[in-house]
């Protein structure tokens, strides 16, 4: 599969150069383990402060949709960076997570506005390609934001999905010494985030060696599905002693199946995403914890990381976005609303 | 039977048509008034090449209707046709050869449909249900989910080149819809699904093939999901299990705003072009005005409805 693909982009790149001014030669983008990478923390000392944005700059945000805290939280954060420095920003998004056509049309209409630069956050590796195609031949700067991965972007912002199955593994190594059986509730397969969250996950609890995963399935993003996997599970394994999520809906219904079960005490749960109700959940006992990857914060760095890149700054192909586990002990110091406060705990961890 | 009829119900049409351009140019001055950006080339190209692929689908569909069915498996056949042409081009098969074989899923999927309508006796709505969910099913595992990379260069740029400034897929699609509006206006075939579709009984008894008509509209349409996903996946570059969501949708409401009954037996493949222009523009002129994609759902919910309730007060006896 791998040099197919790789096989494949060369060829689609040859076609680009049809027509197009745009004669990048970049290969198939893995934002996971891209080599030309850096840590948001570190784009100060490397590159100093952030430049001085021209009067009259235009920048354009298309996320999934706004049924979906997560991406109203991401435009909030390009917002607040906007509001800040008086730049006139745009944020659109599909009607839902389905409709990979509309999400196209709207980037492809926002092209045609003179935007100085676009914030994409792509429903699939695929959908957005020709918009992105046609942007980069206009001279238009297009980061790739969070979650799908285009594999032709030139920039990628976003957080290390490997990462945050590695933060849950390494709880289990720190808090239950014993070890022993645990399962993970996967999101859809074939999303590189599911994939890439659970493989963290069960390599990094697997090498500690006296942990089994026991169970690994997919419960397509969906609360119920998982809290029937999840329910299924525990009949299965009664010993077990741990969940992980792709997550934090799915998290959810693994906890109700847990209390139903009546195993509060034996099961920790850990999530992903970092959502209110998930924040709720911790502060409850309910959930053990999640990893939270701080979307309005994500959305200012990415803003941060547009401006950087239109001041001509050779930014690393790939900029990685915060991440923490959240878990009762630390759960007031991460929910500040305060991005100035979020950014000062985040780099003092 | 249809000589006396036949020239009042083609005006009628007509008239219809030009209800559904006014409609479409109404939208085009409000547009250009509100946003500079709607009325220039480059942007109506936009457009035309964004309705394309819901063009392609609806003609089909328009046919489907007209016989008095409903095809609900677009999209999942436009998917399967789409990752199996793709997978045929990136294992190194000839493109056109690789092209013929999508447009076979395609048809062969229109062929499953339409035999178990017709000669099993089954609802349309009910038996492309089943498809919808049967095709998305033969897309996500033969694929295990995960998209398809690869689509040769050339493909590529036949479906993103443009002749004379109009982009390929828009040419296709007028060719189509010539073929579509000579099949339905000039040849027995299209005589046969406005009788099937405006009285099953009446058809039968004078003599019309019914179950071959239905058959034929079915296999047409499952024909212009898998062109639909030919001209995707060269602009994407690749082809997805999940493309195709809720095409369905779009088409059957770019056939009601043209003037198709859904009730059978009329219907206008200008009108449904149109429809589709206006879907395309509406999407267009609300994104290049910054209003949210609810908003846009919004509108096309009210044309939607508006364009039925003009159409019940100029027909009179027809919907219900």
């Amino acid at each position: 599969m791998q040099h197919i693909l790789k096989g494949g982009l060369a060829a689609a790149a040859l076609a680009l150069s049809v027509g197009m001014v745009q004669a990048q030669d970049l290969a198939p983008l893995n934002s996971d383990s891209e080599p030309d990478r850096m840590d948001w923390s570190e784009l100060d000392a490397k590159f100093g402060a952030l430049p001085a944005v021209p009067a009259g700059t235009k920048v354009g945000g298309v996320s999934k949709t706004l049924t979906n805290e997560y991406w109203r939280s991401l435009g909030q954060g390009y917002q607040n960076v906007a509001d800040r420095l008086g730049i006139e920003f745009v944020y659109q998004a599909a009607q839902s997570e389905g409709d990979q056509l509309g999400q196209l049309a709207i980037a492809e209409n926002l092209i045609s506005q003179g935007f100085n630069a676009l914030l994409f956050s792509p429903q699939t590796d695929a959908n957005l390609i020709p918009a992105m195609e046609k942007a980069t031949a206009a001279g238009i700067p297009v980061l790739n934001v969070n979650d799908a991965v285009i594999p032709s972007a030139a920039h990628y912002v976003g957080n290390v999905q490997k990462g945050n199955g590695v933060n849950v593994a390494n709880w289990f190594i720190a808090n239950r010494p014993d070890g022993g059986k645990v399962a993970v509730i996967e999101g859809q397969p074939g999303v590189y985030a599911a994939g890439q969250r659970t493989a963290g996950f069960t390599e990094t609890i697997t090498a500690a060696g006296k942990f089994e995963v026991v169970a690994s399935v997919p419960a397509n993003w969906s609360r119920e599905e998982a809290f029937n996997a999840a329910a299924t599970i525990l009949q299965q394994y009664p010993d077990l002693i741990g969940f992980y999520a792709n997550n934090d809906g799915m998290a959810l219904g693994v906890v109700e199946a847990v209390k139903a079960a009546g195993k509060q005490e034996q099961v920790a749960v850990f999530g992903t995403d970092g959502i209110s109700d998930a924040y709720a959940a911790v502060r409850a006992g309910d959930l053990t914890g999640t990893v939270d990857s701080f979307p309005v914060l994500t959305g200012e760095v990415a803003m941060e990381v547009a401006l950087r890149l239109m001041a001509g700054q050779a930014l690393p192909r790939v900029v990685a976005t915060p991440q923490a586990l959240i878990t009762k002990d630390n759960v007031e110091t991460f929910a500040t609303s305060d991005m100035a406060a979020l950014r000062a705990a985040l780099l003092a961890q | 039977m249809t000589a006396p009829t036949r020239p009042a119900l083609l005006s009628r049409i007509r008239f219809r048509d030009a209800g559904t351009l006014l409609g479409l140019v109404l939208i085009a001055v409000i547009f250009s008034v509100l946003t500079p950006v709607f009325l220039t080339t480059p942007n109506l190209m936009n457009i035309l090449q964004q309705s394309a692929i819901n063009a392609c689908i609806a003609l089909g569909m328009t046919l489907v209707i007209i016989s008095g069915g409903i095809d609900l498996s677009v999209g999942p056949v436009a998917a399967l046709s789409a990752v199996l042409g793709a997978a045929m081009m990136v294992a190194g098969l000839p493109v056109p050869l690789a092209v013929l074989a999508a447009l076979a899923v395609g048809l062969g999927c229109g062929l499953f449909n339409g035999v178990l309508i017709t000669w099993g006796g089954l609802q349309p709505f009910i038996v492309t249900l089943g498809g919808l969910s049967l095709f998305r099913a033969f897309a996500l595992i033969y694929t295990g989910g995960t998209p398809i990379f690869g689509i040769p260069e050339g493909f590529r740029a036949f479906t993103n080149g443009t002749v004379a400034g109009v982009p390929n897929p828009v040419l296709i699609v007028v060719v189509l819809a010539l073929a579509a509006w000579v099949v339905l206006n000039r040849t027995p075939l299209g005589e046969y699904m406005m009788a099937v579709g405006g009285n099953e009984e009446a058809a039968r008894i004078s003599g019309v093939p019914v179950r071959l008509t239905k058959l034929a509209a079915y296999m047409i349409s499952g024909l212009m999901a898998s062109v639909a996903a030919m001209i995707l996946i060269g602009r994407l570059g690749a082809a997805e299990p999940t493309l195709g969501t809720l095409w369905e949708l779009d088409a059957i409401a770019a056939a009601a705003i043209g003037g198709a009954s859904l009730m059978g037996g009329r219907g206008s493949i200008m009108g449904t072009l149109i429809g589709c222009v206006i879907l395309g523009a509406l999407r267009n002129g609300l994104t290049l005005m910054n209003v949210q994609a609810f908003y846009q759902l919004l509108a096309t919910g009210i044309i939607i409805i508006v364009a039925m309730l003009i159409d019940r007060a100029t027909s009179g006896k027809q919907g219900g």
